[in-house]
């Protein structure tokens, strides 16, 4: 069955889109070549034990982030097989088998076979534990990458597994901004690092790691505690043992039915009446009433949202712990930034649903529909963002940063808003179906919206940057006010008009995926934003057609 | 003037001509079915009706109005049930009504009488009660939740892409009595189906097409002629596979 599973999982492989395969691959060739080059520069044994042991780590990380971040992986769902007289544990087997094939592993097993060239190197006779652990480091990695990939897939049925999901989020988003803050002196030691490898506090955690427990026996081995040896890789090999079992377990079909989670009433729902209170009537009331029931109730929406605020929160620690003030004073900002690139697919992420609002299109609604979007999202997001920036200096001790920190988050609020409803409509990228979700990224690929808003934000914030540089903070206060409502309301009036304009068209991209819609978009030329769509048409990948 | 119109509708997806100048006319009053085989542009055919699908060429007319050249005005006088699409999933029936009406420019105890009246007659006000998702919906309660919003601001002609299909026998009867209480209040109704029997029984036009064409258009008993059953005019006009005699052999005890 697994031959057959892993033939199926190639054919589907052969009828996806390949963007982004040739970026992975050389991201994956260049760490293999990078772990080979460290065996051979580190100046000692002692040193290239350290210096692999960062660098299993590094590998662990990336399948661990890589699918969740990418759309790579789930292209076989376990739910295709529920109806086939097999036992759950043989899929999940299957399943969990198929993910060695492929690239990615065969190129992971050529940088763990630095393992065993550092046993060669460091004591012929360690060689056969070395093999092993190469072996074992690459059953790990692949199978702790689905583990935790369907984990959080899993955790999007009920609300506790969605706000663990989102913790988990909001730690690698922060994570993943604070390691450029951390470039910069790293670069700066890493010549040092092939002549006289870490301090000391540094190896202590390293050799913690579970990935380091194959380096360290063969380190062991090599300087003669056989015993430590067998005791550091048999403990390698039940974890692995135990990450393997869970994958298995987790990989095999589920059979509840959806919805069962839900035991109380929905957020939002009254007993008497369907209204909310305070909206007016007529399409904006309509469109603010739904899409703020939607981002309350969609576990895929609230990941966006919460982990945008996590996100921040993070930011905000992880500046308190390194005694970096202007990192913490950042934490409402990076809120603010994080949810502008969640808040940039909303047409994909509602999936087909968009032919209400062709069907039901009047004089008004289309604008209603845009404008209603950015209402809400403002409504969720203002509070957390101010209370975050407050806190933020309060608990840096930096009372004369406010007016930066207000700036900030005026005009990025603003603008990061307007782009991110404007993204919406010219990059709408569907994911799979609302209704048919599993996983925690199937709400669409969002590649370019996450780069053109980080290249965009700060030229649209440049009046403000501009004044708070060469006036001051208090002066940049109202200007950002004017650059951010500015930035909405203009950006926001291009989203509409585009919409309008391409509704039929947008409507198509999502439920006839990008082929169909590319043949409305000029093949070369036209506006700025026929380019944008083109890109993200060219560079997105489609999660099409359904979920499972 | 025609209710419905289609004009030379044509669209290509790569290769494949889904709609080939599907031209078809639906009179006011009249209940039209438009039965066809899988994948012989039925839906195709019917999103470039209402607006969802820009035809490479050709156009459609709601009581005169282009569909493609004065959208808000033909989409008002439409209601449209599409096949198996998403719906704000996070809402519940009544909610999903509430939102509709509003878009809909209509007033807010007409919508909240509306959707009282039509939740209880399509027996979803049980779900209602219960604060039951759409997303936690049966394929039928969607089919049902689509059907009330389709109908909701009252349109003048009635669009429906397989309304049928996975409800259930009790609620299709209340379904057909809905739709021949519109129909005899003078609206127009045209529904896709590839089940015949269906379509024979219930509407009083039908329209056969395959390979996105239209092979035949007009009265029930025109179309059937001296055909026994709608389902002999249709493999007569669009072909069917025999299985022979040898075929399929392993398929017994």
């Amino acid at each position: 069955m697994v031959g057959v599973l892993i033939r199926l999982e190639s054919t589907l492989g052969r009828h996806g889109v390949s963007g982004t395969r040739g970026g992975t691959l050389a991201l994956l060739v260049g760490g293999a070549a990078l772990t080979w080059y460290v065996t051979v520069v580190a100046s000692s044994a002692e040193v290239r034990s350290q210096l692999l042991m960062l660098l299993g780590a590094v590998w662990a990380g990336a399948w661990i982030l890589g699918p969740t971040i990418t759309n790579g992986v789930g292209v076989l769902r376990p739910q295709y097989f529920t109806l086939l007289p097999l036992e759950r544990s043989q899929v999940g087997t299957g399943l969990w088998a198929t993910a060695f094939v492929g690239v990615g592993p065969a190129l992971t097993l050529v940088a763990m076979a630095s393992t065993a060239r550092h046993a060669w190197l460091s004591e012929p006779a360690t060689l056969s534990l070395g093999l092993l652990g190469m072996l074992l480091s690459v059953v790990f990695m692949v199978s702790l990458s689905r583990l935790v990939f369907r984990a959080l897939g899993a955790a999007m049925h009920t609300r506790v597994g969605m706000e663990i999901a989102s913790v988990q989020w909001g730690l690698i988003v922060a994570g993943l901004f604070f390691g450029w803050a951390a470039i910069g002196p790293a670069l700066s030691a890493a010549g040092d690092l092939a002549e006289r490898g870490f301090p000391a506090p540094v190896v202590t955690v390293l050799a913690a790691l579970p990935t380091s427990w194959p380096i360290a026996a063969v380190d062991a081995a090599a300087s003669g505690a056989w015993g430590a040896a067998f005791g550091l890789l048999g403990a390698f090999t039940l974890l692995t043992a135990a990450t393997v079992l869970a994958t298995v377990r987790l990989l095999a079909p589920r059979v509840n039915a959806r919805g069962r989670g839900r035991r109380s009433r929905p957020l939002g729902r009254r007993r008497s009446t369907r209204r909310l209170p305070l909206l007016p009537d007529g399409p904006l009331g309509a469109v603010v009433g739904k899409e703020l029931r939607s981002w309350w109730r969609d576990p895929w929406r609230a990941l966006e949202l919460r982990s945008a605020l996590y996100a921040g929160l993070f930011i905000g620690l992880f500046g308190l712990m390194a005694d970096r003030p202007w990192i913490t004073l950042s934490a409402g900002v990076f809120t603010a930034l994080v949810m502008a690139m969640g808040g940039s697919n909303m047409y994909g992420h509602d999936g087909s649903a968009l032919w209400l609002t062709v069907v039901g299109q009047g004089r008004d609604t289309v604008r209603a529909d845009v404008r209603g979007r950015q209402i809400a999202i403002a409504l969720l997001i203002v509070p957390g963002t101010l209370l975050l920036g407050l806190v933020s200096v309060l608990v840096s001790g930096e009372p004369g940063a406010s007016p930066y920190v207000l700036a900030g988050l005026l005009v990025v609020l603003g603008v990061g808003n307007g782009l991110s409803v404007l993204l919406s409509v010219v990059a709408a990228t569907p994911g799979v179906e609302p209704h048919l979700r599993v996983d925690a990224n199937d709400t669409g690929d969002t590649r370019v919206q996450v780069w053109t808003s980080l290249i965009a934000i700060p030229p649209l914030s440049s009046p403000t940057i501009v004044v708070a540089l060469l006036a001051g903070g208090w002066w940049a206060v109202p200007v950002a006010l004017v650059n951010g409502a500015a930035g909405a309301w203009l950006l926001g009036r291009l989203a509409h008009r585009r919409l309008a304009a391409r509704l039929p068209e947008t409507f198509a991209r999502i439920r006839y995926g990008g082929r169909v819609a590319e043949r409305s978009l000029p093949r070369s030329g036209g506006d700025p934003l026929d380019l944008l769509e083109r890109t993200a048409l060219s560079t997105n990948e489609d999660t099409r057609p359904t979920g499972s | 003037m025609p209710a419905l119109e289609l004009d030379s509708l044509t669209k290509t997806f790569d290769e494949t001509r889904a709609a080939d100048r599907v031209s078809l006319s639906v009179p006011r009053g009249s209940w039209t079915g438009l039965v066809g085989p899988n994948g012989a542009g039925k839906t195709t055919s019917l999103s470039m009706a209402v607006g969802l699908l820009r035809p490479d060429s050709g156009t459609a007319r709601v009581l005169g109005v282009d569909v493609w050249a004065e959208p808000v005005e033909a989409k008002r006088r439409l209601g449209v049930l599409p096949d198996g699409l998403s719906l704000p999933e996070r809402l519940t029936g009544g909610e999903l009504l509430d939102y509709w009406g509003r878009l809909r420019g209509l007033d807010r105890d007409l919508t909240r009488d509306r959707s009282e009246e039509m939740l209880r007659i399509l027996e979803l006000d049980r779900a209602e009660r219960n604060g039951t998702l759409i997303a936690e919906y049966s394929t039928g309660m969607r089919k049902k939740i689509g059907l009330a919003t389709a109908l909701l601001h009252t349109p003048e002609v009635l669009v429906l892409d397989e309304p049928y299909e996975a409800v259930d026998p009790v609620s299709a009867r209340v379904l057909t009595a809905i739709l021949r209480r519109y129909t005899d209040g003078g609206g127009t109704v045209i529904i896709s189906s590839h089940v015949m029997a269906l379509v024979e029984r219930i509407t009083d036009r039908v329209a056969i097409i395959a390979d996105g064409r239209v092979l035949a258009d007009g009265p029930l008993d025109l179309v059937r002629g001296d055909d026994p059953a709608l389902e002999d005019t249709f493999v007569r006009l669009v072909g069917a596979r025999e299985v022979g005699e040898g075929d399929l052999a392993w398929l017994g005890f």
